[in-house]
């Protein structure tokens, strides 16, 4: 049991769950530029977490820390602390690919391999597990079906991952992650760049998906993170402003600009 | 109102007189390329027929064939694209991919421009230098060397540009299934970079397949049949420089038809490389 | 849980972990590669410049600066300058760029402004079709065809033209060889002609629309807005793009060795044999008997390489500078 925060900031039903991922006193840069300021939150196992905030918030570069993808970059440094189940990923002993394997993510726009359905599934299982042939194909058909793609593609497996439509291609994109067995996904506005009809399909996987993922979700959306989340972080220049359970945040936020955001008042 | 008139009158005429310059200077341009076309397919085709690829280059006055010089071609060709393909492809990966951001990829891009451009007679002389004297004598393998590396600068070339055409989005999401970066670069970047990167190789060939500077001291020449690598070597190129120049009517005449044969060689790679990112370009 | 799954999971992370360790080694490995090849590309160049001094060394320090303004060539009393040479490449390159900026930048025009669209990519595609040309086949087609064709037309109606006119007559004297400086000069056009198209097309295509549009917007017609919008804002790149085209010219060897006429000697006329750096060594190198006549014809490579690398270094500096702008 851990104490409650005398800030508030924490009080969220977080503190009786499980917490999966802490993030403790967490800086990041830009080379010079400071572009997240003391975060400290802490996302609860298998639940959604969304954050929200107008462009430029840095709620996408707060999910970038979390699996490190920024280190791709030069001049992209962090600082504090981000554990993971209790283990601090920003140590430089933290092996990146193994980290990824815990922590998915799915983009913006869809991002199929250029290869082929089945390959874009088995590509990621096949790095870290020797499998037979008939188990891969239980892997692949397993994480299409969670996807709710399988019904789609299961007559054009061998058909190139890029000959889908959008919205197939990003649960194609959710299949392939899910196939690696993760037990955190990160989900980078994956809608934004889908038509209504496929954003609500994303939207019903992510419910269903909660069960068994830890899930973070950034979108601009507002709708969407209401729908779909149980704890939303309004983050705004690169502050953690608020963050407690969604239903609050939405109707009766305590902080002012929390307020002026959900109510469309500028971002 | 006369004066604007007029003045309305000299702009416009002053436009027409230099819109029609421009499409004279097309005009040359196409032109060019029809006479020379026209000339090589008059000279050379008469003299096209079986023995050209079945004979070997006769002695002064004597008819024969170009076949030792073709077969020489293609194995110094080959060699140069063996060796010099993946010394090509792997530098332009550092600069697209794991030196994308370091001071190292600046200079060589800067570097290999130049060498792109550097006039081969130069890489010529830069082979001698380097295995020819040692050895003590001209032989096939220096040749084809001195091909290699005129191929690497158009293959790094080619391969960082393409490359850098492939969306970090790709990148990103390979990295966040937990691969590391060589496959990522494996299995995604060359994957999605292909057609880019078999262009530039392809016209390599074209560009390294007409060399002939670079040839003439060191793999020289070679009137005979010869597969040994450690000896001089006829080349396409080479023999037509020799027989061209020649006062010999029959090594005229092989002469064009060797140039026939390595425009139309040429030409064919160019534009089966253009049609293979043609529809990029068009956007 | 049960601990068969705990230790199922915990066998499973190790091979994860074991799997992560052989990556780390591969990745390495593919790294390192790449990187080596990366800076072979520097030791090539780097070789190239050694070799070349190291090979010119009995010459430059033999004849020492003189080489540079000697225009005797003698390889019987071993007496060896490059003057005549170096003169015969500034020459003919000069005339060639000449030539060949006006017609290159009037075919990009013809290509962006006035060209139906349907046309403009095979048009294209046949101006670069002709850089890929080996420049052998330049040579023979100059040797065979261009050039008795200047001898019987195009030079005798030259020298009757000029004849009398102070200056141009000794330009322009005869006796019509059809090979000789102004024959080369007039190849090297052709065949930097498609560089310098390519690359101001591709220059012109980064002016901004909205420049352009403002210009027509005002009433400009196409040459006001080629002359006073396009060239202007694209200068520098243009400029890149004339010194890649003399970079190759100044290099180029095969068709000039042709048509030049090899002959080591300064003449004022144009329609007079000359030769040029590239063209010597080619000619002369494998016949050259001697440690010192090699060694001469190395240092002429030696100048050529210093030449082209300073225009060449040029060149890339422009064309960066237009890159930047554009941010492409």
């Amino acid at each position: 049991m851990k104490p409650m925060l005398s800030t508030d900031l924490n009080a969220a039903d977080t503190t009786v769950e499980k917490a999966k991922i802490e993030v403790k006193n967490l800086n990041f840069y830009y080379g010079q530029s400071k572009a997240l300021k003391d975060i400290n939150l802490s996302l609860p196992e298998r639940s959604v977490t969304a954050f929200i905030g107008p462009s430029g918030c840095g709620k996408s570069t707060l999910l970038r820390v979390l699996n490190r993808i920024y280190e791709l970059y030069p001049k992209q440094s962090a600082e504090g602390q981000v554990l993971l189940d209790g283990k601090n990923i920003l140590d430089r002993s933290q092996d990146l690919n193994l980290l990824r394997t815990k922590i998915g993510m799915v983009f913006q726009k869809p991002t199929p391999f250029p290869m082929s359905i089945y390959e874009n599934i088995a590509f990621g299982v096949r790095l870290y597990e020797k499998i037979s042939k008939a188990e891969m194909d239980g892997r692949v058909e397993q994480a299409l079906k969670r996807a709710a793609l399988w019904n789609e593609v299961k007559d054009k497996l061998n058909a190139s991952g890029l000959s889908l439509s959008g919205g197939q291609q990003q649960r194609l994109c959710i299949a392939r992650t899910v196939a690696v067995k993760p037990e955190v996904i990160l989900l980078d506005e994956p809608a934004s760049a889908l038509d209504p009809l496929s954003t609500a399909k994303i939207e019903e996987l992510i419910d269903e998906l909660q069960a068994d993922y830890t899930i973070v979700i950034v979108t601009h959306n507002m709708q969407q993170a209401a729908r779909v989340s149980r704890q939303t972080a309004f983050m705004y220049l690169g502050e953690l402003v608020e963050f407690d359970r969604t239903e609050k945040i939405f109707t009766s936020p305590r902080e002012k600009r929390t307020q002026d955001y959900i109510t469309g008042r500028f971002g | 109102m006369s004066t604007a008139q007029s003045l309305h009158q000299s702009r416009k005429r002053k436009n027409g007189v230099m819109m029609t310059l421009c499409v004279v200077a097309a005009g040359i341009g196409l032109a060019w390329l029809a006479l020379i076309l026209g000339a090589l397919l008059y000279k050379g085709l008469s003299g096209v027929s079986l023995s050209v690829f079945t004979e070997m280059t006769p002695p002064p006055g004597d008819a024969g064939g170009l076949l030792n010089a073709i077969y020489g071609s293609i194995v110094m060709t080959i060699i140069g694209i063996f060796v010099g393909t993946p010394i090509g492809v792997l530098a332009g990966t550092y600069m697209a991919e794991y030196g994308r951001f370091s001071k190292l990829t600046t200079v060589v891009r800067f570097i290999n421009d130049i060498l792109l451009s550097a006039p081969s007679i130069i890489i010529g002389l830069f082979v001698y230098e380097l295995m020819v004297r040692p050895m003590g004598h001209f032989s096939a393998i220096a040749g084809a060397v001195a091909l290699s590396i005129l191929v690497i600068p158009v293959v790094v070339r080619t391969t960082e540009d393409m490359l850098n055409l492939v969306p970090n989005a790709l990148r990103e999401a390979g990295t966040a299934i937990g691969a590391p970066r060589w496959v990522v670069i494996r299995s995604v970047a060359y994957r999605a970079a292909l057609s880019g990167i078999v262009t530039g190789i392809l016209l390599a060939i074209a560009r390294i397949s007409g060399e002939t500077a670079p040839l003439l001291f060191t793999a020289l020449n070679n009137q005979f049949w010869s597969s040994n690598l450690n000896a001089p070597m006829a080349s396409l190129p080479v023999t037509i420089f020799q027989f061209a120049l020649s006062p010999y009517e029959e090594w005229q005449q092989l002469a064009w038809t060797g140039a026939l044969i390595i425009t139309l060689t040429v030409l064919g790679l160019s534009i089966i490389a253009r049609s293979l990112t043609g529809r990029r370009e068009d956007r | 849980m049960t601990a068969v799954s705990e230790a199922a999971t915990s066998s499973a992370m190790r091979t994860r972990e074991a799997t992560v360790r052989r990556f780390a080694v591969t990745d390495m490995v593919f790294r390192t590669a790449t990187r080596l090849s990366a800076m072979l590309v520097l030791v090539l160049l780097g070789g190239v410049a050694i070799s070349l001094v190291a090979g010119s060394w009995e010459a430059l320090s033999k004849f020492g600066f003189s080489f540079l303004t000697t225009e005797s060539w003698n390889p019987v009393t071993e007496n060896f300058g490059a003057l005549a040479p170096i003169y015969g490449t500034i020459v003919t390159s000069a005339i060639a760029i000449l030539i060949a900026v006006p017609i290159g930048i009037g075919i990009a025009v013809f290509l962006t402004e006035l060209c139906p669209r349907p046309l403009r990519r095979p048009i294209g595609i046949a101006v670069e079709l002709l850089a890929g040309i080996p420049s052998i086949i330049y040579g023979i087609w100059g040797l065979f065809v261009f050039a008795p064709f200047l001898q019987t037309t195009v030079q005798p109606f030259i020298i009757w033209l000029f004849k009398g006119i102070p200056g141009l007559d000794s330009l322009f004297a005869g006796p019509p060889y059809g090979i000789g400086l102004l024959t080369s000069s007039l190849i090297l056009a052709i065949m930097v002609l498609p560089f310098i198209t390519s690359i101001t097309k591709d220059v012109f295509d980064t002016v901004p629309a909205v420049l352009k549009e403002s210009a027509y917007g005002i009433g400009c017609t196409t040459w006001e807005v080629t002359r006073r919008v396009t060239i202007p804002y694209t200068r520098v790149g243009i400029m890149g793009g004339v010194m890649l085209g003399l970079g190759r010219a100044l290099g180029e060897t095969m068709a000039v060795t042709f048509v030049i006429g090899n002959a080591h000697r300064i003449s004022a006329s144009l329609f007079a044999p000359g030769t040029t750096i590239s063209a010597t060594i080619a000619n002369e190198f494998t016949e050259a008997d001697g440690n010192l006549y090699t060694s001469s014809l190395v240092s002429l490579g030696l100048i050529l390489f210093i030449i082209t690398f300073i225009i060449l270094a040029l060149a890339r500096y422009m064309l960066l500078r237009i890159d930047s702008r554009t941010g492409a």
